[in-house]
């Protein structure tokens, strides 16, 4: 994948929503009830439905927002995947930034947490 | 003919509806915010719209990226609120306004602006968290007919943000050839500042913010001629969803009254702002 455009900011464009189609397209199941079940019941089953390869299929077993974005996820539709393992919005945001969440809320949210 | 009374902005953070399911908003996290929302509410009570043009984008809710519309005008006669992946949340169904829908698709094709016509649609937290913020959440009914619509911030090429300034002046022209006496607020919706994905997420920008909550009063103009890239420098890959508080602008007077301004930040991740503008003339 081609450089981004703008440093450390990947812009939903051509190439990256290509490239994630398929990802973003089995998130995007996730909307209804009955492939949440699915999903619950037999995640290799789910996944294959949308053709993901071996690479993505490692990506979001091990929830790894990181590469999920990088391989043309888009937090719009991943984010669905926290309706399976719950995941909070700043929890994705620190593991993309490479911080534990603590460290992430303060410093880049500017959040100062009791008996910080 | 149908009369614009006012022009508000508001973030439509999913968090601050889950806020409001949990009955967290009086929080340590959350009271800040929830704090200065009260002079928008009292606005509105004392204003009683009719109707609520809510200009918003979908989240990867109701729209996949195969069929991805740069602008869609709903012309239904009720939006149910979608389930985004933990069930639909216990609000009320919107009572569409479909005339008014019909009548600014007419308007848009006429000046040029061609949308996707949406008939049925579900709504996602885009247009449901900021109707909450002004309308609080009723039990049955909301007090407003809406007319949504659709911005694609997402999938680029997104709209320039000098056509969703442009598009706010087709608004105007729409609602004010419309025939009877309904009272319109136009809502534009999104931001502020935010970043959710790659390295930079959790980037927010309380300045530039600020400065927006200036400019969208006082400077439209400005903000309209910055480039799709400098909204994303800026407010963040996200924060790009600033774009359409330029439709809601475009629909009002050049000069116009801030009657109410709220900042917040972070609400989870975002900088959160609300702001109501009354026409001034010219």
């Amino acid at each position: 994948m081609s450089e981004d455009r703008i440093p450390e900011i990947p812009l939903f464009d051509r190439a990256r929503q290509r490239r994630g189609y398929k990802l973003n397209k089995m998130a995007m199941g996730l909307s209804q009830p009955g492939n949440r079940a699915a999903m619950r019941a037999d995640e290799d089953a789910y996944l294959d439905r949308f053709g993901l390869n071996a690479e993505e299929k490692a990506a979001v077993k091990a929830r790894d927002w990181k590469e999920m974005v990088r391989l043309g996820g888009n937090v719009f539709y991943l984010l669905k995947l926290a309706s399976i393992t719950p995941a909070t919005m700043t929890e994705i945001g620190a593991h993309q930034a490479d911080m534990d969440h603590e460290t992430f809320l303060r410093e880049r949210l500017g959040k100062q947490r009791k008996g910080a | 003919m149908a009369k614009l009374i006012g022009g508000l902005g508001s973030s439509h953070v999913p968090s601050i509806g889950l806020a409001m399911d949990k009955g967290l908003t009086g929080t340590e996290d959350w009271k800040p915010f929830f704090d200065g929302i009260g002079p928008g509410r009292d606005w509105i009570a004392a204003n009683r719209p009719d109707v609520a043009i809510v200009v918003f984008n979908d989240h990867g809710n109701s729209f996949f990226l195969d069929k991805v519309p740069t602008f869609a005008v709903g012309t239904a006669e009720r939006y149910d609120p979608i389930d985004e992946g933990w069930g639909p949340r216990a609000i009320p169904s919107f009572e569409g306004h479909a005339e008014l829908g019909w009548h600014i698709v007419d308007t848009m094709v006429e000046r040029a602006f061609d949308p996707m016509i949406v008939q049925e649609i579900e709504v996602d937290h885009g247009l449901q968290v900021p109707m909450e913020l002004f309308f609080s959440r009723p039990e049955k009914q909301w007090p407003v007919k809406v007319v949504p619509i659709f911005v694609n911030v997402i999938q680029y090429p997104v709209p320039l943000p000098s056509r969703c300034h442009a598009l706010g002046k087709v608004l105007r022209e729409a609602i004010e050839s419309y025939p009877g006496d309904d009272r319109v607020v136009i809502i534009g919706t999104g931001g502020l500042s935010h970043q959710l994905q790659g390295s930079r997420a959790g980037f927010v920008n309380p300045e530039a913010d600020r400065q927006f909550l200036n400019d969208i009063a006082a400077d439209p103009d400005k903000l309209a001629a910055m480039s799709r890239e400098d909204y994303v420098r800026l407010f963040g890959s996200e924060g790009a969803e600033l774009m359409m508080w330029l439709v809601m602008r475009g629909a009002m007077d050049r000069k116009v009254e801030v009657r109410h301004e709220h900042y917040y930040v972070p609400a989870s991740m975002t900088g959160a702002g609300m702001i109501v503008l009354e026409n001034l003339g010219a």
